[in-house]
């Protein structure tokens, strides 16, 4: 049963981005923000349906949705809540249609039954979580980094892989929606872009593609029409999505279920189906292999964050190396199923968190082969300045631990 | 087997997994009845429901296409569905906890919007599944599960949320109103709007335990009829007594959502086109 793939890691972006504008017939070049970004990697990627209800900073994109769905036939709803919203895209692209749905923490965490819902049927959506400041309704207009376990975890019952991608800059957000939804195709699953209020409200320079039609790397939408529906003891991937409409007969439920989708009490299946759930991801990990490193070769301390606050410390990083230390950079873009073989390299790491309580630094610890060597830089509501990186990354290199900085937490326990 | 779920039904999943003496398979033959004199065949049909006796003793009995949604979300579902699959008729079959406990929300919505969509409320005045707790609907002072003391909240019927919401079509009946329901149930599909039929049937298990103290299912069919017609079989009145029959009939007067949707997209798709040719 087990499979094992090893990603194989080397500086640079590796991300299958890397030549689409090359790819693209023609395009233009806007001054844009990431929500808008974020709104036309739908579009172009054939999203056809958004279901949601606004939120500080999503809203944004709810707006454009509205503006932009019926100028090519597809259809923005307004629910009554994020829950409604979420159930409405699964309902949607249950239908035929690609769907998708934007929100932050307070509305994310009230999608968890209906991303379970679509997990466990195998139908393929996408849900933008921007992240602020928590807990709970925290700082509406500041970013934050607390749903990075939440995005794993985002239903109930265990038995579960999630895929959870995160965009650092505008440009990257339009690529990697389109990214996020040709992989709920393939994978047949809800796609979470966590991104956060920084890179949703900055504006930066965007190219985007002259004609939607004619991208060669969008993954159209295919529909399965035979049983099996969920099939057994298979982890296969590009398996298309099921279909309601068609009249083949397709059960979707809530509960452990058949080849035919009924709901049935017996081990067997909530092994097979558990089997594919899980292992769709696991095996097929070299498929969502998306990252950015630096300077892994010869680093002493390596920083490690993602999102916004990438930005600033792989600037501190480019300081700290001209300053003559052997610095490195580590960039998850995707952040599950985590990328373990980044770190493999036997350094100090300085993961850089936007949150107190320290989320990505665990599974660091985890992954690191010696944890006494991860320190942790956790800052809430601003990113990490430049000067405090620097600060922070020399201290590791000369001393082994973290300076004290003014709001800054080193302590994971 | 019957004619009818020969025609629409699911063989593996027949008989119906409710207890004996429940109104819930029996309802069903109803509706197939409904939608076979209606002309209609299985793949112009989906079926939704969602948890709880009447979600998952209905779920998957249909042959042809059908959801079975997390609890009080059918109607979320059917939102998005129909966006895409506008054109088929939708039988979303819900218990009382479903539609009017936790799924009151997307109730009231559905029905602001006109969705287009048939919501077949069976109502057994409890949560039964879990074991005959009391619902909104549950009448006052009866005893259950978990009003051991009587019921003390006020309930309310779904019927009057649903209207004062929007709602295009709405009736009411119950378990001993076979000819009424499939009539009500046909009018119910042909109103291209949202249309919602309450029908009250007994549970013998939980409630006619509880309230009634019998599980004997003439006994609890014959409360279910007491309560229908307003007297008992002795001529005396019962304690309360349900209004029966269509309460509002607005079929066919209003925009169904999605094609309000879809004409929008119309009118902003031709001033582009106009304004292209113009360039």
């Amino acid at each position: 049963m087990a499979t094992t793939v090893r990603i194989p890691v080397k500086d640079g972006l590796v991300a299958p981005w890397m030549d689409w504008e090359r790819r693209c017939p023609d395009g233009r070049r806007l001054l844009e923000a990431g929500t808008y970004a974020l709104t036309e990697g739908a579009i172009a990627a054939g999203c056809r349906v958004f279901a949601g209800y606004p939120i500080t900073p999503a809203t944004d994109i709810a707006e454009y949705m509205s503006r932009r769905l019926p100028q090519v036939n597809g259809y923005y709803m307004q629910c009554e809540d994020e829950l409604a919203g979420m159930h409405a895209c699964a309902g949607a692209s249950l239908g035929g249609l690609k769907a998708m749905t934007a929100t932050s923490g307070p509305g994310y965490t009230l999608m968890h039954d209906a991303y379970g819902w679509a997990l466990t049927n195998e139908i393929p959506l996408v849900v933008v979580d921007a992240m602020r400041v928590g807990p709970i309704s925290g700082i509406t207009g500041a970013p934050g980094q607390g749903e990075f376990y939440v995005a794993r975890y985002c239903t109930h019952g265990g038995n579960f892989e999630t895929i959870v991608l995160s965009p650092s800059s505008v440009q990257e957000a339009f690529w990697l929606t389109i990214d996020a939804f040709n992989l709920s195709e393939r994978f047949r699953t809800p796609v979470t872009i966590l991104t956060d209020q920084v890179v949703s409200d900055m504006w930066e320079d965007l190219f985007i593609p002259g004609d939607y039609d004619a991208l060669d790397f969008v993954v159209p939408r295919k529909h399965n029409l035979m049983m099996p529906f969920y099939p057994v003891g298979t982890a296969e991937i590009d398996v298309p999505p099921n279909l309601i409409g068609q009249g083949t007969g397709v059960c979707v439920s809530a509960y452990t279920h058949t080849e035919e989708g009924y709901d049935i009490e017996e081990m067997e299946a909530q092994w097979a189906q558990t089997y594919r759930l899980v292992n769709k991801v696991r095996h097929h990990r070299g498929e969502l292999t998306r990252y950015e490193a630096m300077g892994l070769e010869d680093a002493d301390v390596i920083a490690v964050a993602y999102g916004a606050n990438a930005r600033t410390v792989k600037t501190g990083v480019l300081e700290a190396r001209r300053q003559g230390l052997r610095a490195g950079f580590v960039r998850p873009i995707t952040l599950w199923p985590f990328i373990d073989e980044l770190f493999e390299r036997d350094a100090h790491y300085v993961v850089c968190e936007l949150n107190y309580d320290g989320q990505l630094v665990r599974e660091v610890q985890r992954a690191a082969p010696d944890k006494t060597k991860v320190h942790f830089m956790g800052k809430s509501a601003e990113l990490h300045t430049v000067a405090e990186v620097v600060a922070g990354l020399e201290g590791v290199a000369r001393r082994g631990r973290l300076p004290e900085l003014p709001y800054i937490w080193t302590q994971v326990r | 087997m019957n004619r009818l779920a020969a025609k629409y039904l699911r063989p593996s999943q027949i008989p119906t997994k409710a207890c004996h003496g429940c109104g819930i398979g029996m309802i069903e033959n109803w509706l197939l009845q409904a939608i076979d004199e209606l002309g209609l065949k299985q793949e112009d049909v989906i079926f939704g429901t969602g948890i709880g006796c009447v979600g998952r003793q209905t779920f998957a009995t249909w042959g042809g296409d059908n959801f079975g949604a997390t609890h009080g979300r059918a109607l979320a579902v059917a939102t998005g569905l129909k966006l895409a699959q506008p054109h088929k008729k939708y039988l979303i079959v819900v218990g009382d906890g479903d539609a009017a406990s936790i799924g009151t929300s997307h109730l009231v919505h559905a029905a602001r919007r006109n969705l287009g969509v048939t919501v077949i409320c069976e109502d057994n005045m409890g949560y039964e599944s879990t074991g005959g707790q009391f619902s909104p609907t549950t009448p006052a002072g009866y005893v259950t599960n978990s009003s051991p003391y009587g019921m003390v909240e006020p309930g309310f019927d779904p019927c009057d949320v649903v209207q004062a919401a929007g709602a295009t079509f709405v009736a009411e009946t119950t378990a001993t109103q076979w000819h009424q329901t499939v009539k009500i149930v046909k009018k119910a599909l042909q109103n291209d709007g949202f249309s919602f039929v309450h029908v009250r049937f007994p549970c013998n298990e939980n409630f006619g335990a509880y309230a009634l103290g019998t599980r004997d299912t003439l006994k609890n069919l014959e409360w279910i009829y007491e309560h229908t017609q307003g007297r008992k079989t002795d001529g005396s009145e019962s304690d309360f007594t349900w209004q029966t029959g269509i309460r509002h009939d607005a079929s066919n007067s209003k925009p169904e959502f999605t094609s309000l949707l879809r004409s929008m997209n119309a009118k902003v798709r031709a001033k582009m086109a106009e304004e292209a040719k113009g360039r």
